[in-house]
């Protein structure tokens, strides 16, 4: 199966679909690139976690991988940390070899990891200023990151003490304390209210507006829908596919309009498809009656498109 | 290696140990009681052996045996054998044992009759000392009859080894290894117990994103421990007198007991999956690692096998220093053999960590 991409960084990609064919319409230079992660394969023992994944991320964009729970995007994010050395093929990042280069790439790497792996007998601010002095941050001041992610109230205050949102918050923190590049995100708003999650999304976009490349992972679609400039699905170790998320829910969605009005005692409802010939008078006609209700577009959520990909939903 | 986040991570886990209000509790509570215990301990070992008698032999000289303890005994004098029994009995005046004569022994004898002498013994004496105060029995008779024993061989006594007659190794000196021995366990799990919740939590993953290497990491985690173990055990060793004696000496083989506990932390702290997971593998550190201490407590029953485990170099050392007054050349065996296991037991736990975080 061959299917065209669409890459991250605006122009076009380079990923090995089911059949390991490479479909490359890139039109980037490596060195431009923030994140280039080539034909790259991992297994544990003899299950294969990551096969054959490539992908792109250029300063400034914000890619959402998305996939189920054993899709193999943690295992990805580990290669990009360093964490783990991909059996086979390669992975750069800012134009230096990971895990080659380790030392240099991860000081301009920021991760907020899916786990809260914080310090939980240090405050909030000892937390920083002890990830700061890893990094060789000199003079560090963490008031201004934790006022940053709302807790310049809590800065002394020990993290055992903190809400499971106030600790992703600080994750996010520390993810950003060495003004990274590039920023790796694990599920950054789980656990978050709704406003605090408005936040942390608020911030990825500063940091993506500053130009760190942003590599998302995500279960909520609507967030990745929101941040991302791109969009890879990825299930069982393999990416499915790679586009904006406006080109994707255009490409399988369906074009009609879905209009609910009221007559008399009852509510009608009626699908108008776009590409039929007269679409645009039957809209206004319905848009002109006195019982009109509501008017929704009928295309695809990612969620719809993912199962139509992966043959399976995200949980 | 960057000595700036090896001190970095060290400042941290110094400052996870002091908010730990539990090893805090127990490292305060092991040092206090172990100095107390170590202080109420007797420091000289009595010799004399003290026998309780009864009877109206004891008007007469008993050829010398009465002597206050010059000759190794000293006989308590009790005027009935029901007081003796009792005295035995409930271990008074340090008697391990009585010898009743009965009122009519000395016309006995002098009849030609034989006499019926009773040997009052504690449930717990060993049947080596029985049988020594039965001849004892029979020394005292002849000498009250009169007549020399029916062999009067002469005895000579060749001590093999160091003489400890008068000058016997007290309890207080038996005990100073073991107790050092024992901190040093105590921070054996403080340290597992550290590197437990870095592995658990999973913040040995964060710092590793970061520029600091994995050499790093393991530098700051042995260093760190070997600090805390030795700073708490020369802690104990100066309350306890443990420098009277070639202190440079005895300074390296607390960094050398602390180097081998260090690495046997790490082992557990890898694989420990909670608290009582972490106890639990560091007890079956801590008990063997112990052997050595106790065998120092009953000199001469020491099994050749006690002589491979870790710490026995550490226990040696100890005592020939602060026991015999060795110098560098007398420990130099003991020593070599402590380095040895030192670097083993160290570069396992740094490899066994090693591999723990790089699978989280």
């Amino acid at each position: 199966m061959e299917i065209p991409r669409v890459g991250p960084n605006g122009s076009g990609m380079s990923v090995t679909i089911a059949d390991n064919r490479d479909v490359t319409t890139s039109s980037d230079s490596p060195a431009t690139l923030a994140i280039d992660v080539d034909d790259v394969r991992f297994a544990y023992g003899d299950t294969l976690a990551v096969d054959d994944v490539s992908f792109t991320v250029a300063p400034g964009q914000i890619l959402g991988f998305l996939g189920p729970n054993g899709a193999g995007k943690s295992t990805t994010i580990k290669m990009l940390t360093g964490q783990l050395r991909p059996d086979t093929g390669k992975i750069s990042i800012l134009g230096m070899d990971m895990p080659g280069q380790r030392e240099q790439i991860q000081g301009r790497l920021g991760v907020c990891f899916e786990e809260k792996n914080l310090y939980l007998s240090m405050t909030g601010s000892e937390n920083l200023v002890f990830f700061a002095k890893l990094f060789g941050i000199q003079g560090f001041k963490p008031e201004p990151l934790m006022e940053r992610v709302g807790l310049s109230t809590r800065l002394d205050d020990r993290v055992s003490e903190y809400s499971k949102g106030m600790r992703q918050r600080l994750m996010v923190a520390r993810a950003l304390l060495n003004t990274p590049d590039v920023l790796l995100l694990d599920e950054p708003t789980a656990a978050l209210d709704p406003v605090s999650a408005i936040g942390v999304r608020d911030i990825i976009r500063e940091e993506a507006a500053r130009g760190a490349a942003v590599l998302l992972t995500t279960h909520d679609m609507h967030e990745a829908d929101d941040l991302s400039d791109h969009v890879a699905f990825i299930n069982q170790g393999k990416i499915l596919t790679i586009d904006t998320p406006e080109n994707l829910k255009l490409t399988h969605g369906t074009r009609s309009v879905r209009i609910r009005a009221r007559h008399g005692a009852d509510i009608e409802e009626e699908v108008i498809p776009l590409d039929e010939e007269g679409a645009e008078d039957r809209i206004r006609d319905a848009v002109s009656t006195e019982g009109l209700l509501t008017i929704h577009t009928e295309e695809a959520t990612l969620e719809d498109i993912f199962v139509e990909y992966a043959g399976r939903g995200l949980t | 290696m960057s000595g700036a986040r090896i001190v970095a991570i060290m400042g941290k886990d110094l400052r996870e140990f002091a908010r730990n209000r539990f090893f805090v509790f127990i490292t305060l509570l092991v040092l206090v009681a172990y100095v107390a215990i170590f202080w109420f301990l007797p420091d000289s070992v009595d010799e004399t052996v003290h026998i309780g008698v009864s009877g109206t032999v004891l008007n007469t000289d008993v050829g010398g045996v009465t002597d206050g303890g010059t000759a190794g005994f000293a006989l308590e004098v009790y005027p009935s054998e029901e007081e003796l029994r009792a005295a035995v009995e409930e271990g008074r005046g340090d008697i391990v044992a009585g010898i009743a004569f009965p009122p009519d022994f000395l016309a006995s004898v002098a009849a030609g009759e034989k006499p019926t002498v009773r040997l009052l013994i504690p449930a717990g004496l060993p049947a080596e000392v029985r049988l020594l105060l039965q001849g004892a029995v029979d020394e005292v008779a002849f000498s009250i009859a009169g007549s020399p024993p029916p062999v009067d061989p002469i005895t000579e006594a060749i001590v093999l080894g160091t003489d400890r007659a008068g000058a016997q190794v007290s309890m207080q000196q038996q005990m100073r290894p073991l107790l050092l021995i024992m901190v040093l366990m105590v921070e054996v799990f403080a340290l597992s117990s550290l590197v437990a919740i870095e592995v658990q939590e999973r913040t040995a993953v964060a710092v590793l994103a970061t520029p600091v290497r994995i050499v790093d990491f393991l530098a700051a985690k042995g260093i760190f421990g070997i600090i805390l173990a030795f700073v708490e055990a020369a802690l104990l060793g100066i309350l306890i007198g443990a420098f009277a004696v070639n202190a440079p000496a005895v300074i390296v083989i607390l960094l050398l007991g602390a180097l081998i506990v260090t690495g046997f932390a790490m082992i557990s702290g890898s694989y420990g999956k909670d608290f009582m997971g972490t106890l639990m593998i560091s007890m079956l550190f801590m008990i063997p690692l112990m052997i050595p201490a106790f065998a120092a407590l009953f000199p001469g029953s020491t099994p050749g096998w006690v002589k491979i485990i870790p710490t026995y170099g550490l226990v040696d050392a100890m005592i020939r220093i602060t026991v015999d007054g060795a110098g560098w050349s007398d420990i130099a065996p003991a020593l070599l053999m402590l380095a040895g296991w030192g670097l083993v037991a160290f570069g396992a736990g740094a490899l066994v960590l090693r591999r723990r975080v790089a699978t989280l």
